[in-house]
Formats: C-alpha cells, structure tokens, sequence
C-alpha cells in the first residue's frame, strides 16, 4: 500500500494556534471549581540552615486558613521526590516535599498552606514563622570538591554525588604520538529554562469513587500519575493526571515536583479542590535549571589537524538534591563528547557535584550542548592553536557519509549523515570566503567582525528503552468513530511542538482523509493509554511512529473490508480523498466512511473479522536519531563597550524527513533564540552565600526580537534508518547547534586581540574586561 | 506576587488626592501609572496601608507651549512624550528619552510625574530634566511650589517632593538656537533600566566652539547629577575628537558609581564616558544642523 | 558585600566609646529604630522599621558587641529578619585619636537574603551607604550637643 503525500512534508499552519492567539486556551490556572482552595509554599531564603523550629500557630488561625502542613505533617505520608536515573555508586541525594531537619537551597519549601481564597493564602505565607540557624554554604562546584568545604549531608564524607568514567580507544598512545596536546578551561553557565507558564497544579479528590484527579502542566502525565500514586500510597488507578495546555517547558516540566504531590496530599486530605499556581519568582528559585557544568579538554591532535585523542573532566553542579533524571543530563555530555568528528581515543571523567543551588535536569537540549560546545569550542582553540581554518579542521576529522552507521568511542552508533554536505550548504548560503575578505577589510579600519563555525550532531528520539532510566517506547491509539472522524490518542504529551498538527497530517496521509477529519488527543491517563511523554526530541520519532504503526494497522483493516467488498486484493488498495481504490482501476473505489460504517454495521465484513476500528501501537526504536547540521554567525563586538552585534545567521539543519517544515523551522528558530541567550545574556548568578540574584525577570536577561539579525535557514535531508518515517527529532537543535556558532565568531571578532577563549555568557562586560586587559598589555 | 492588604481610594480631583494624602501621612503613596510602585508592593518590598490612584485626573495629562516654556502635565505617559510633535519640535530630547524607557507597555502606562518622584537611580527622564534645566511643580494642599532639577533629586529613591505634595508639572525650557541635544543610553538587558544614561545639551558659538554644554548623568550613582566637570571642560573650546574625550574622563567625578551583576563600578564609570562622549557627539553634530 | 570606611567624630575616644556602646544613644541613632533592649551581656534586641522611600519593611533583630578594647576597638554584630528578608553584619570598629576628634574606622561584611537579595541587588549597596550615613550624621550631632552641654 503505498501512501501518498498530500499533508507529510507540507508547511500546514498548526491547528493549535486560533485557541492559543485568541486566548481560549485552558491552562492549569484557568480551571475553576466550587469550594476550591488556594496552596501557598513558604519558602526557605536560606541557602544552607538547620531548621530549629517551625511555627504556624499564627498562620493556622489567620483569616481563611484551611490548614498548614509541615514536614511533621506529611512524614511518612508522602514519599519523597523520586529520581529515576541510577548510576552506580551514587549518594542518595534525595529530597523530602517539605525540608526535614534542614534547607539546601534558597527556595526549597518549608510548610504549606491552604486558604480560601489565594490573597489570602499569600497573606497568611508571611505569618509562618521558621526559625533557622544558618550554615555556611557552597555554590561552587571547584569549591565544592575541595576538602575544606561545607558539608551539604552530614552523613557524606564529601560533596561529590557520582563519578562515572567511560574510556575507548587507547588514550595513552594517543597523547604519546600527538604533535601537540591543546587544553582549555570552560564554564557553561547555569540557565533557568523560563517557561512562558510557570508550574500549576490543581487537584480534586471524589473520596465515594476514591478518585484522585490532578491538573498539571507537565509534559510526562502518565509518568506523573505513577509517581504520585507511588508518593501517597495509594493505587495508580485511584489517580487520573491531566494535562490542560501546557504553556512551554523545554525541559523544566519533565519532572515530579514536590507541590505536585503536596497538593494532590491537601486535596485528599481535605475532601476540597486545591490550586496551587507558581509565580515567576518561585519558578526562578525551585523549577529545575539547566547546564552548570566546568569543562577541562586536552586534545591530542597531529600537525596537520587530525584528532588523536580527547581527555574530558567534567564539574556537572548537580545542585543540593536529584529531581528526576538530575544525575543522567551530564552523562549524555559525556556520551556525546565526540561531535561528529573521528576521534579515535578518549577518556571521560564526570563528577557530579553537590551545591547549595536548585537542582540541574534537563533543559533543552539536556547535556547536547554542552557537549557540543565543549567539542565545537575545542575545534576552534585547535584551529587557532595549528592556525588553520576552523572550516578545514572540522572537514579533516568527519566521518564520510559511506562510514554509517557510525560507532563513536564512546559506544554510540550514529545512525545515518552527511556532514560534509551541511558543512558545505552553509558555507554556500553564507558567502564564506566573501565574509573572510570582508572581516579582513573591516579589521584594517578597526572594527571587529567575527565569523563563527559549528558543526554539531545531537542525540535524539529518546530512545531504546534499554538506554532510558523509565522505558524510551510510545504509545498511540486510533480510533475511527463510525462517521469517519479519526481520534488519534497520543502518549506523546506536546505542550508547544505542534504535534496536533504533525500528528493530523500523518494521520489524514495515512487513512486518505483531511486533517479537519482528525483530532489528536493527549494529555489524559484516563482516555490515552500509557505512554512516556514528550522530551528528548523525540514526540514525532517514536510517537510519531506509534501512531504510523497504529495507522497502518487500521488500514490493513479497512483494505481488508474495502478488498472484501471490491472482490479485490486488499494490498492494492490505496486511501486518498476519503476513497479507497485501487490505482489502476479507480473505478473499483469505496467511499472511507462507507468502509468505516461496514466495520460497525459489521453485517459484511469478511469472515472471522472483529468489528470496529481501533488500534494501539507500542513503538520501541531501535536506536536513537543523530540529527545534525552546520550553523555560521557573524558578529561585530563593540570594542568601547564590549557588546556584541549579530549581524548574520546562517543554519542548515538535517533532521531525517520532516512532516511539517513551518514547525520544524519554528523549532530550530526558537532554539537558536534560546542559544543568544545563553552566549550573550542569560546566567542563573548565585551569590557567595546562596541567594539566587537573579531572581526576576528584571535581572535574569532573556533575548529579544531586536537582540536577532534575520535567521537564514536551510536543510538537508538524510532519512533516518531507525523507524517507519525517517524522522529524526528536531526539538532542541537550535540550543545545540548555535551557542557554539555564536561564541566561536566572538572569540574569532577578537582574535587580533589575542583571545583564544571567553567564557559564557559572553556579557559586555566580561569581553571590555578582556579587550582593556589586551590593550594594556600592549 | 500578591501585595499586603491595602485601602485603595481613586481620587476623582486633584483637590480630594491632596486631602487623601494629606489625612493619611506617610501611610500613603500615590499611584499614577503603577509601573513602579506596583511591582515593589507585589514582591511586599512596599507595603503602604493607602494608596492614592490619581490615573483617572486627565486634566494631569496634556503638553502645551507657554511662552518659552513647555508644560507637561505630570500624568502624561511616556508614549504620550514619544509621541508628541510639540516636543519633538521644541525639546526633542524628552521624547528621544522617553523612547528608551522599558517597553512599549511600560510606556503606555508609566508617566513622567510617577518616574520622577520615584526617582529610581537608573531611570532615564533624570538625566535629561537635569540637562533641560527643567522645574518641578509640587502642589499641595497648600498651593504650588517649583523646585529646579538641580535641587529635585535628593537621593536615592528620594527627592525634594514632601509629603503630601503631588508632582503635577514638569517646566521645561524650549530649545535655544544654536543648540543640540541627545541621549545616549547603555540598558540593562533585563529590565532595560540605564546601566548609564547620559542626556548632553549643547550650545555652539562661533569658528566651532562650545558655547555651553550641560550633562545629566542617570544609572552610575545614586541619584542622577550634572557633570559639572565635564561642563567646565568643555565651555569655550573648540570641538574635537580629542576635546570631548578628555573632558568626559572627569565624568564620575565626585561620583561613588553603583555596581551589580550587570555592570561592576569600574565599568559603569568607564562606560559614563563613551556614552557621555557620544551623546556630546551627537548634540553637537545636531547643533551644528547636521542629522545626528 | 564589604562595607567599609571611616568618619571623624567630635569628642574624644572615651566619648565616642561610651556612645557606641551606650544602648539608650545607640537607638537614637539606628535609623528607624523602635525599640532596643539588653538581651544579656552585650547584647540587645532590636526592632526596627527601615525604610528609603516607598520601600520599608520592619525588621527584628539582634546587636552584639564583642572583643571590647576599650577604648580601641571592637567587634559589632548585627542580625534582623522581616518579611522582605534579612540581613546579618559583622565588623570591626577601630576609634583613633585625631586631635580633639576621634576617627572611626570600620570594616565589615554583610549578607542579605530573600527578596531584598533578589531583586534589590542593585540597591543594597547604597542603601547600606545611607544608613551607615544616617547613623553617622546622628552620631555626630549628639556628640556635639554633649560637647557643648558639657
């Protein structure tokens, strides 16, 4: 049966917007209900303290309080926030819903309240009195590992949560037959993900049903509902999660948070709905952040720029306690340190370091770019360091497209790419050898351009679920209504990708229908069977899969109905404009919802065929994608005030086939957004002492419409081999692949000066620190 | 981000704010367009027990020319300043720096009365009120009273205005003949406040020489100031490269410069120069009659 | 953040010593101090509602004086708590003798945390500034008038 193409690959404009753009969307905290109760988290302004004593006499009888919990209160009656991700020999850095005995970082929550009505929970908040004695805190993780620092667990001899190693090749002859040995220090900066919606959580408890329902805006529902179920004690079919829409997340909502489980305990406790909304505040201080990682490199390279060996220590700042994946998001630094170069040796060294910080999970991209900073940085100091392009050292070390599937030295097997044709479309879109003639031009009037290179390969559809800490398959159902509307049920749980779209379009190819036939429903464990949920780039390839496998059964099926009637072989049967038919005698054609009506009529299926038409479709990848591409920036940096100026960019993303090109542009369009941030202006800072300072929007600088030149974008498209469509995930591109390009064509901007490195984010300070120190050198 | 409780009453003349203000004390604040005050009360930084809403005084609102004078009514927005051909005619500095502040919606809501008596050290309006020479109108129950800007800003987050005085008009002085003005800012990349903002009046003479500069520096200390020094650097000499550079190293001169994260004091006061030199750039050239 | 530096003040060392470590004087001159009592040997509570402008806040905390040379030196720590958050402040205080006045030297460090850490960022410093003027100003006034009364 083949399958025409009239939606997959066409640029539809998402069904999900009309709502979102007119504000009919429903977000956690749009759900109302009779009798509700509103939950307000007292918050530890401590970074390291014992708790001597908490007392809410004051707040239990101010006005409109329902109840105060604290951590006597829900000891032993809510477990604590689970962490999936094992790694051999780690310490048990785990944290209870309300602090026991003491705080680890500014934010961490301390009781909760309800009341009746959210002023008036606020007003009560400040009527809680704890009583702490504050103790020296840690913040840095070089400082961290030293023997004189603070304890962040008593029980710990020190402050390192892990170490995991991984070596391949022969390292020591590498190093020993190098010509020359290139090292580097390098900070990526600690990011807060800053979702347009912060966390919300609402939860309802029908005590007759024993029927426990929470509202989330989370991007795991299913993962969620075990979780909490597993939390209260109570069975998994007592809980229902729903997700309303999710308002972004880019990783920050890929977890189980505390208020999660306090409020769905509140809820159960007191028989009433408990809403609990995070402000931005909040979210700053105890919604996971991002990256925080210290990198050292020793690359071991010949004269001529090919790659020997590569020795890898990573700081990973695990912050004061796991969330869910914590201790995995370095690991995959460490699995992707190669990039897509050959090296034929190397030696990794993670420690994952404990802080007085909120803790690090994934954030997009989630250890990619770091990874692919580290290698794309690296890359360029060995260019500067033999004086050769950055352009002909990376062509020198890629894979040829004939050599994959790929295994890298680190025991990943990339499964399809042609990094020589991205490389070369991006030096084509952006005129290089033009660029480098005009830099030099400019460089003789005293203006500093700078053109940056990065190549990058991620790591994506997540994935084999023996490589996942949870099961890396998805789930997906179909289901035909008897008048021919098509409800796709996804485990998949989109909150900003698109994939009501995307998934409309495969659906409406695969069955010959129109997506105004199709709705995809997600989001709901009591309607969508389990399923992972959305992260890792992976909603379309694996989801997006499932739903293909679960199609292609529903129209075997239909064939199968259809051929019966026709009196023809079902295998030629084709499904287009509501028809299906047989190509070359399109006279023998049945109308879809006539085929559609037979399966429930069932008074002329063939013999031994069940009626309806429903389908599920569990699809467990083979291995994960390795999308890739080639991004090219140029700036100009402001030598009196160290600013920098993007003044081009040029992206040529390859991600396997794409269903919908807008989104997949969107996508990348958003990542490199993301990636400006980090380069230039984004850094959670906190203090000697543990204060976040950062602590609004007023300090926490993010990227803005004017902060962009226009985005030139192109793809190249090598299909993946690893499932149904040839998919590759294109989520967190953007944050990979650009941070690199950015901060190589500021390092490049000021070469003249001398300067083979500038740390992250490069604010313009930082650089008129380095220009003024070069100057005075001088 | 939900503030203490608090009494809200809006005001329906200017005449009931005074009296409100007045039997309250200094329990109460004025609330114009919100954009400062709002955000303090809602992270409980301030918490007055009153407020008095005076958006609704229209009659506040307005931009006329009087004599040499340009009046503006103390609850204009800074869109309205942005926006208004009288002043881009007659004090083209003000709507260049209004049209730094925040963001479209901050300007939309935020009034030149309200940012002035907040006096935030790194707002922009002081700068150029001081290089304007402008007047504050106080008015109280008591009657008006004008307080030159030299005198208005007092300290940090504090002014001359006394309790129970409204600021309902800024004078400012309309532009004199061969005479520029410019504003050259540094923001904040967060909150777009001015890391340094510096606002230059420049009056030319004959052959190329500076007749008179004024500078309004906002962001590096405290409280807004004039660079005096630089004035006097500059006063009589004939423009050069060279001239203005030397001149403005006396920038912070007197001046303990603030630092944060954004900026240590060290940058701050190296970056008062290059925006004060490029604001001197740019009035002059417009003095001059040259589009700068 | 580091604090740090000197005022000269009227009177000599004995004076200026007896004022710093006399409560009654010392709440005169804390800046929105309401109230100050000994909570054992050198050690007072205080209550205090500081505010610069629209921004206040009440705090509630604790004065200590320690490592008494009189009338050299010694040691002050400070702690308070309030909504907006809090603070905690140690230094030395150095008296030397200049002429018929006596310089105080100090040189601190504080911490502040919560909101005000968080978002005041930008202000702590000269607010710091400002009390440390205010309580200064103060000072000197009162050692005047005593000088002159006695």
């Amino acid at each position: 049966m083949a399958t025409a193409t009239r939606y997959i690959g066409k640029a539809m404009k998402r069904k999900e917007d009309p709502r979102l753009i007119q504000g009919l969307a429903h977000y956690v905290d749009d759900l109302q209900f009779a009798g509700m109760l509103y939950a307000a988290v007292i918050r530890s302004p401590h970074a390291h303290a014992r708790i001597r004593s908490v007392d809410a006499s004051k707040a239990r009888t101010a006005s409109g309080v329902v109840a105060v919990l604290t951590e006597e209160d829900v000891r032993g009656a809510i477990g604590m926030i689970p962490c999936a991700a094992q790694i051999p020999g780690m310490k048990a850095a785990l944290r209870p819903v309300l602090a026991a005995e003491k705080v680890r970082f500014v934010g961490e929550p301390v009781a909760i309240l309800v009341a009746t009505d959210r002023y008036l929970a606020r007003d009560a908040a400040d009527l809680v009195e704890v009583d702490y004695d504050p103790l020296p805190a840690v913040v840095d993780p070089e400082k961290a590992i030293e023997k004189s620092s603070p304890l962040l667990y008593d029980q710990f001899k020190d402050n390192i949560a892990y170490r995991w190693e991984l070596e391949g090749g022969d390292v020591k002859k590498a190093f020993k037959q190098a010509d020359r040995v290139v090292k580097q220090r390098m900070v990526n900066q600690r990011l807060i993900p800053v979702a347009m919606e912060p966390r919300g959580v609402v939860a309802d408890y029908k005590p007759g049903e024993k029927q426990l329902t929470v509202w989330s805006s989370t991007q795991i529902p299913h993962l969620l509902r075990t979780q909490i179920a597993g939390m209260l004690g109570v069975p998994e079919f007592s809980v229902r999660v729903i997700t309303p829409e999710v308002g972004g997340a880019f990783g920050s909502k890929l977890n189980v948070y505390a208020e999660e489980a306090l409020v769905a305990y509140l809820a159960m406790k007191l028989n009433k709905p408990v809403k609990w909304i995070e402000s931005r505040r909040e979210n700053f201080q105890s919604t996971i952040h991002g990256r925080d990682q210290i990198n050292y490199f020793e690359l071991a390279v010949k004269s001529d720029g090919s790659l020997l060996g590569l020795r890898a220590r990573i700081l990973a700042d695990i912050g004061a306690y796991y969330q869910l994946l914590t201790p995995l998001i370095p690991t995959m630094t460490g699995l992707m340190i190669c990039g897509c170069y050959k090296i034929p040796a190397v030696q990794i060294e993670i420690l994952g370091v404990l802080t007085n910080k909120m803790a690090t999970d994934a954030y997009r991209g989630a250890g990619r770019p770091e990874a692919t900073y580290f290698i794309e940085r690296a890359m360029d100091v060995v260019a500067a360091e033999l004086k050769k392009d950055p352009v002909e050292i990376r062509r020198k070390n890629f894979p040829q497209p004939k050599e994959f599937p790929y295994t890298t030295p680190t025991g990943l097997t990339y499964d399809s790419a042609d990094y020589q044709k991205s490389l070369d479309t991006v030096l084509k879109n952006s005129q290089y050898i033009k660029l480098r003639k005009e830099q030099a031009a400019l460089r003789k009037k005293g203006r500093y351009m700078g053109i940056g290179l990065s190549t990058y390969v991620e790591i994506c559809a997540m994935g084999p679920s023996s490589a996942m800490p949870a099961g890396g398959w998805e789930s997906a159902t179909v289901r035909i209504e008897p008048s021919g509307k098509v409800n796709v049920l996804t485990g998949s749980s989109p909150h900003g990708q698109g994939q009501e779209t995307t998934f409309c379009q495969i659906a409406a190819d695969l069955l010959g229908v129109s997506p105004e036939d199709v709705l995809v429903i997600h989001g709901d464990t009591a309607i969508v069977p389990y399923g992972i949920g959305t992260f890792g780039s992976r909603a379309t390839a694996v989801g997006g899969s499932a739903l293909y496998r679960a199609l292609e059964k529903l129209r075997e099926k239909l064939a199968k109905i259809a051929g019966h009637q026709l009196g023809v072989d079902p295998g030629k049967l084709e499904f287009l404009d509501h028809k299906i038919f047989v190509k070359s005698e399109p006279r023998k054609s049945m109308a879809f919802g006539e085929a559609v009506g037979a399966a429930y009529v069932a008074k002329t299926l063939p013999p031994g065929m069940e009626p309806g038409l429903d389908a599920t479709a569990f699809f467990e990848p083979s291995n994960f994608t390795f999308p890739f591409g080639a991004h090219l920036c140029v700036v100009e940096v402001d030598p009196d005030t160290g600013q920098v100026t993007l003044q081009k960019y040029f992206a040529v993303d390859d991600c396997g086939n794409v269903i919908n090109p807008l989104l997949v542009e969107g996508q990348v369009h958003g990542g490199i957004v993301q990636s400006v941030g980090q380069a230039l202006l984004e850094e959670a800072v906190y203090d000697e002492q543990g204060q976040l300072v950062t602590g609004e929007l007023t300090d926490y600088a993010l990227p803005r419409a004017t902060d962009l030149p226009p985005l030139q974008m192109a793809r190249t498209v090598t299909p993946s081999p690893v499932n149904p469509m040839g998919v590759k995930g294109v989520g967190e591109a953007g944050t990979i692949g650009a941070t690199p390009a950015i901060v190589n064509a500021v390092v490049d901007a000021l070469a003249p000066f001398g300067v083979r490195h500038v740390d992250l984010p490069m604010k313009r300070e930082r650089i008129w620190q380095i220009l003024r120190k070069s100057r005075r050198a001088k | 981000m939900i503030p203490a409780p608090f009494e809200y009453h809006a005001a329906k003349s200017l005449d009931e704010a005074l009296r409100l203000l007045e039997r309250h004390g200094d329990e109460a604040k004025v609330l114009a367009g919100g954009h400062s005050l709002l955000p303090l009360m809602k992270l409980r930084l301030a918490s007055p027990r009153f407020l008095v809403d005076i958006g609704r005084l229209r009659g506040l609102s307005y931009i006329r020319l009087e004599g040499e004078h340009v009046l503006i009514g103390g609850l204009t927005s800074h869109a309205e300043i942005e926006a208004s051909d009288l002043l881009r005619g007659r004090c083209p500095l003000l709507p260049e720096t209004a049209a730094e502040i925040g963001d479209v919606q901050v300007r939309n809501r935020g009034t030149i009365g309200g940012s002035l008596a907040h006096a935030d050290p790194a707002a922009d309006y002081p700068a150029s009120i001081l290089a304007l020479d402008a007047e504050m109108v106080a008015t109280s129950s008591a009657g008006k009273r004008a307080i030159p800007a030299a005198e208005f800003f007092v300290d940090l987050l504090t002014t001359a205005l006394r309790h129970g005085e409204i600021l309902t008009e800024v004078r400012i002085p309309v532009l004199g003949p061969r005479t520029g003005t410019a504003y050259a800012k540094l923001h904040q990349p967060a909150s777009g406040f001015a890391v340094v903002g510096v606002a230059a009046r420049v009056t030319m003479g004959k052959g190329g020489k500076i007749e008179s500069a004024a500078l309004g520096i906002t962001g590096l200390g405290a409280k807004a100031y004039r660079a005096a020094a630089v004035e006097k650097a500059l006063r009589g000499k004939k423009t050069s490269p060279k001239v203005l550079a030397d001149a403005v190293r006396n920038v912070a001169q007197g001046v303990d410069p603030l630092s944060d994260i954004h900026a240590s004091a060290e940058y701050r006061r190296e970056m008062a120069a290059v925006f004060a030199r490029r604001a001197l750039e740019r009035a002059i050239a417009r003095a001059q009659g040259k589009r700068a | 953040m580091r604090i740090q530096g000197s005022r000269l003040l009227p009177g000599s060392r004995e004076q200026v010593w007896d004022f710093l470590t006399d409560p009654a004087r010392l709440a005169k001159c804390l800046p929105g101090c309401e109230a100050l009592e000994p909570a054992g040997p050198d050690r007072y509570k205080v209550s205090v509602k500081f505010g610069v402008a629209a921004i206040t806040g009440k705090y509630a905390g604790s004065v200590e004086l320690a490592e008494k040379k009189q009338p050299e030196s010694l040691r002050m720590r400070v702690e308070g708590k309030g909504i907006p958050g809090f603070m905690k402040g140690e230094g030395k205080l150095e008296l030397r003798v200049k002429g018929a006045q006596t310089e105080l030297r100090y040189d601190g460090e504080a911490q502040v945390g919560g909101v005000i850490a968080s978002v005041g960022q930008r202000m702590i410093e000269s607010v710091a500034k400002k009390i440390i003027h205010e309580f200064f100003e103060c000072a000197a006034a009162q050692l005047q008038a005593e000088g002159k009364a006695g």
